[in-house]
């Protein structure tokens, strides 16, 4: 593996391209340099199923040329090749329309401080491949001695080491190295065609922060067999409780609405909201790329702009929409450091805990749905309407009766950001977009 | 200035490698006691433009080029993967992968290998301009056409976003069994979002076409005109729509990509990978009736000019046209080499893979419901009460066979009639259930948009399904009424 220590090649292979691209003729020019390497181990019923240990590098570029836009990628860093794609991008930007918001952001005034965001961890690197199939043969063993457990998806042990290096031609050149690895287990429960499926898992940049094996295990094992005999249910209106995994999707579809791409192009039913009430004062989200070791932590976006910690509904006013540079121009806002290209992306886009546990929710709950799984698309941006298949426990009288299946879930987003009645505790930070259970008083639940 | 707007690659022989480079390297992989090893080499050019505000925001170059090297030893896979060609990064790279079996003893005489140059016994392309040979000019007058038509069908069409993309994938696949072909595989794509609003209501449509075929296919099979005016249509069709209902209804799917169901309740779950770890509910239905004899699948990558076809798979196998369900029947699944090998099936041609850096695992290509026998008005006379799916967005599906699709537009069926169009709404049924309740196949069998990507285990891979006309005695719409 490598050292931490600073990569010369690909920072001086950047700043080369940076100055061909304006001697070529670009107004400005901005090259990314990506280096990494991925081991990936996949155990099933005890064996190695699959063994990945890989190194690539990957450049993205984009030009400007008389505020018009275009960009190239390639995994192939030859520098005959990374020239020629130079010399097309200003060709190509010569063809389209000016666009008076295109370019790259002014120079920072400071700098985020790259070792205070923990994103590398030694021990990640130095882990010998035998220790990393261990781990996966182990949760999987554990999980397999449970006699309610039928087949095994498998479990996997992934780690990746990832250096970043920026350039442009502002004057901004940066770099960071990263770490992650993560235990994944995928079980099946059931007999016959009444078949039930789950999967848990635990990801973090620094392996002493990663979960277990035998919690792993436990948490896929009591996932899979809580779904075993669903029943059906009539179709009826009840309160939703979802739990964090799916507390995370809907956020996931929030981000989408708030991501500043889609309010300039009015993609979004949160477009022209800012400033106003659009959750009830239960709900607070915050967007944050600076927190230490965090998944979704950068000390910069793919624009060289600083991250930041970013208010986005303050008790349940919209506060801020997440811009990269391009959106940020489009709307009059500044750029929230969630630049990804084009497009935005979140860092660390979390709702913030409350104060009940998810056992108090369920206890308050005469009859609902606690939300355990979704699947299918069904998400719409533009109206907030939400229509997905579920599976579930059904709760009755404040406690778990039964599970069920071939249920779906429809409502709207921004009806359900104004009738969230309770947000647990149970806030855990396993992927950039994450948000402890909630309780929502009512959604259109379809069955029979 | 620019004098001209073709791009300027040299195409002959992207990868730099000798024959003898790579057989060294299936020798090295093979040095630990491996069973099988192939080597998957790609270079592919990725090139896409895109409008909205009027302007031509955009334009994209990618290139991908890199080359995978696969050890198999019983069910086992070593798997490593470079994009630098390097020896030493070859040599690194064909050891990481042959370490997946692990006998100590390394083999040091040579393989006998001689390698077979073969040749595709198909070409599936339908290219008369190709358009990653074809000036920008001819793409961005095909973007605007199809941008200004959308943006013109109606007030109500506030904003419209064209998207339009290409690529040109060369493929040279070898193994240890003396294979060795290369293929070239051309795709386009055009699709338009329109956005209507209407009192403070705002719907969004969608449409597109491409497939592997030429920049002719704009001009003789689907104008950008008409793409642009089914997305807008779209859009001002739901401004009116009502919301979907709730509760179990007959459905009727419209012909084409309503074929989406039978990707997701079938298609994957007759996929090799999950039939030999008996995780698919079908592992053992192979012979059995699982479903209503109105039914018959295939899957067929040999299919001219779709999005999903193929000459060559890849790990180097011709494909085959493969009857999944016959009337009814489950007659075959889709197999890679490593299912195939391990359940002692003969190849059909299914193994693909999104990149190099990935291996391959059964995959679907095009997959249709065959033709039956009844009209689509017969089928809508039939129903009096019920759900008309007219467009899908896309679907999930679990091992254990439960199911879901969004539909994006649909219309109630009222006394055998289509009524109100009826905006998004999520269908849910399970498998085999859902199998056994197709009442009625409709004669008209189509294809459905060529715009569709399929994921597994994290790698997406272009298909495209197709279905007639059809009908479901009884389905789940998650709606709110």
């Amino acid at each position: 593996m490598k050292s931490e220590t600073s990569n010369n090649n690909l920072r001086q292979l950047a700043e080369r391209l940076v100055q061909y691209g304006k001697k070529q003729g670009a107004d400005e020019i901005e090259v990314t340099l990506y280096d990494g390497l991925e081991f990936n181990v996949d155990v099933r019923l005890g064996k190695i199923e699959n063994l990945v240990e890989a190194g690539s590098k990957f450049c993205v570029l984009r030009v400007f040329k008389d505020k018009r836009a275009a960009s190239a990628s390639s995994s192939d860093l030859g520098i005959s090749t990374l020239q020629t794609l130079i010399k097309n991008a200003i060709g190509r930007a010569l063809l389209t329309q000016p666009d008076e918001y295109a370019g790259l952001p002014a120079p920072a005034l400071f700098k985020v401080d790259y070792n205070s965001l923990k994103l590398y961890d030694p021990e990640v690197a130095r882990m010998k491949p035998r220790e990393k199939i261990k781990l996966a043969q182990t949760a999987e063993k554990i999980a397999l001695e449970d006699k309610r457990i039928t087949n095994s998806f498998g479990a996997s042990f992934l780690t990746n080491e990832f250096r970043t290096v920026l350039a442009n031609s502002n004057g901004f050149t940066g770099e960071y190295l990263q770490t992650y690895c993560s235990l994944s287990l995928g079980l099946q429960a059931g007999q016959g065609d009444n078949l039930v499926e789950d999967y848990w898992f635990s990801s973090k940049r620094h392996l002493k922060d990663l979960a277990s094996p035998e919690e792993v295990a436990r948490k896929t094992v009591q996932r899979t067999v809580r779904h075993l005999n669903p029943q059906k249910i009539k179709t009826q209106n009840v309160p939703v409780i979802f739990e964090p995994t799916m507390t995370s999707w809907l956020l996931a579809f929030l981000f989408s609405c708030v991501s500043g791409m889609a309010v300039y192009q009015k993609t979004t039913f949160l477009t022209d909201r800012l400033g106003q009430k659009i959750g009830n004062d239960l709900i607070s989200v915050i967007d944050d790329g600076l927190l230490p070791a965090r998944l979704g932590s950068r000390p910069f976006d793919s624009e060289g702009v600083p991250t930041q910690r970013t208010v986005v509904i303050e008790r349940g006013v919209l506060k801020n929409y997440l811009c990269n540079t391009y959106a940020a121009r489009k709307l009059n806002l500044v750029s929230t450091g969630n630049g990804d290209g084009n497009s935005v992306v979140p860092n660390n886009f979390y709702l913030e805990a409350g104060t009940a546990s998810p056992e108090e929710i369920i206890k308050s709950t005469e009859k609902g749905l606690w939300l355990t799984k979704a699947i299918g698309q069904g998400l719409n941006p533009v109206t907030g309407d939400i229509s997905r298949g579920a599976f579930g426990l059904w709760i009755e009288d404040g406690e778990i009766a039964y599970p069920v299946s071939e249920i779906t879930i429809a409502g709207n987003l921004g009806e359900i950001l104004t009738s969230i009645e309770a947000i647990g505790n149970d806030l855990e930070f396993e992927s950039s977009i994450c948000g402890p259970t909630i309780k929502v008083a009512e959604m259109t639940v379809s069955g029979i | 200035m620019i004098e001209k707007t073709k791009m300027v690659f040299p195409c002959n022989n992207h990868f730099r490698l000798r024959t003898s480079d790579l057989k060294q390297a299936l020798e090295l992989a093979l040095s630990r006691g491996g069973e099988f090893a192939d080597i998957f080499l790609e270079h592919r050019i990725t090139r896409s433009i895109l409008m909205e505000e009027d302007i031509i925001k955009e334009t994209s170059e990618n290139i991908i080029l890199g080359l995978g090297i696969r050890v198999i030893k019983k069910d086992q896979t070593g798997y490593a993967y470079t994009n630098d060609f390097s020896e030493s990064k070859i040599k690194f790279a064909a050891e990481a992968a042959a370490a997946i079996a692990s006998s100590t003893e390394v083999k040091t005489s040579p393989l006998k290998l001689k390698l077979r140059p073969i040749k595709p016994k198909k070409e599936v392309a339908v290219v008369k301009s190709l358009a990653t040979s074809s000036e920008l000019q001819k793409k961005l007058e095909i973007v605007q056409k199809a941008y200004n038509s959308a943006l013109k069908f109606d007030p109500v069409i506030k904003k419209v976003q064209v998207a339009y993309g290409e690529s040109s994938q060369q493929v040279w696949i070898v193994n240890s069994e003396g294979l060795s072909i290369k293929d070239t595989r051309p795709m386009v794509k055009l699709v338009v979002q329109a956005i209507a609003e209407k009192n403070g209501r705002r719907e969004s449509g969608f449409y597109g076409g491409g497939g592997r075929v030429g920049l002719e296919f704009f001009s003789n099979q689907m104008i950008p005109e008409e793409i642009g005016q089914e997305a807008a249509k779209e859009a001002y069709l739901l401004l009116e729509a009502i919301e979907p209902p709730a509760g179990e209804y007959p459905v009727i799917l419209a012909p084409g990509h309503s074929g989406v169901l039978v990707h997701e309740a079938v298609g994957h779950l007759l996929e090799g990978d999950f039939i030999r770890k008996k995780t698919s509910i079908f592992w053992n239905k192979l012979e059995k009736q699982v479903g209503s004899e109105q039914i018959t699948i295939y899957d067929d990558p040999t299919i001219p000019g779709l999005r999903g076809s193929y000459n060559v798979d890849d790990e180097g196998t011709l494909p085959e046209k493969t009857l999944l369900i016959e009337r009814g029947k489950v007659k075959g699944f889709l197999q890679d080499r490593l299912s195939a090998r391990w359940m002692k099936k003969i190849l059909n041609g299914h193994g693909r893979r999104q990149d190099f850096t990935y291996w391959p695992v059964p995959r679907m290509s095009n997959t249709y419901i065959d033709r039956g026998e009844y009209s689509a008005d017969e089928i809508i006379h039939s129903v009096s009460k019920g759900f008309y799916v007219s467009r899908l967005s896309g679907g999930q599906v679990e091992d254990s066979g439960k199911f879901t699709f969004s539909v994006t537009l649909g219309f109630m069926i009222e006394d055998g009639r289509l009524t109100r169009p009826v905006k998004q709404a999520t269908l849910i049924g399970t498998n085999l259930d859902i199998l056994q309740k197709v009442e009625m196949v409709g004669s008209d069998l189509e294809f459905g948009l060529q715009t569709g990507t399929c994921n597994k285990e994290g790698q997406d891979v272009p298909v495209s399904e197709g279905c007639p006309t059809m009908k479901i005695s009884r389905m789940t719409i998650g709606g709110v009424r």
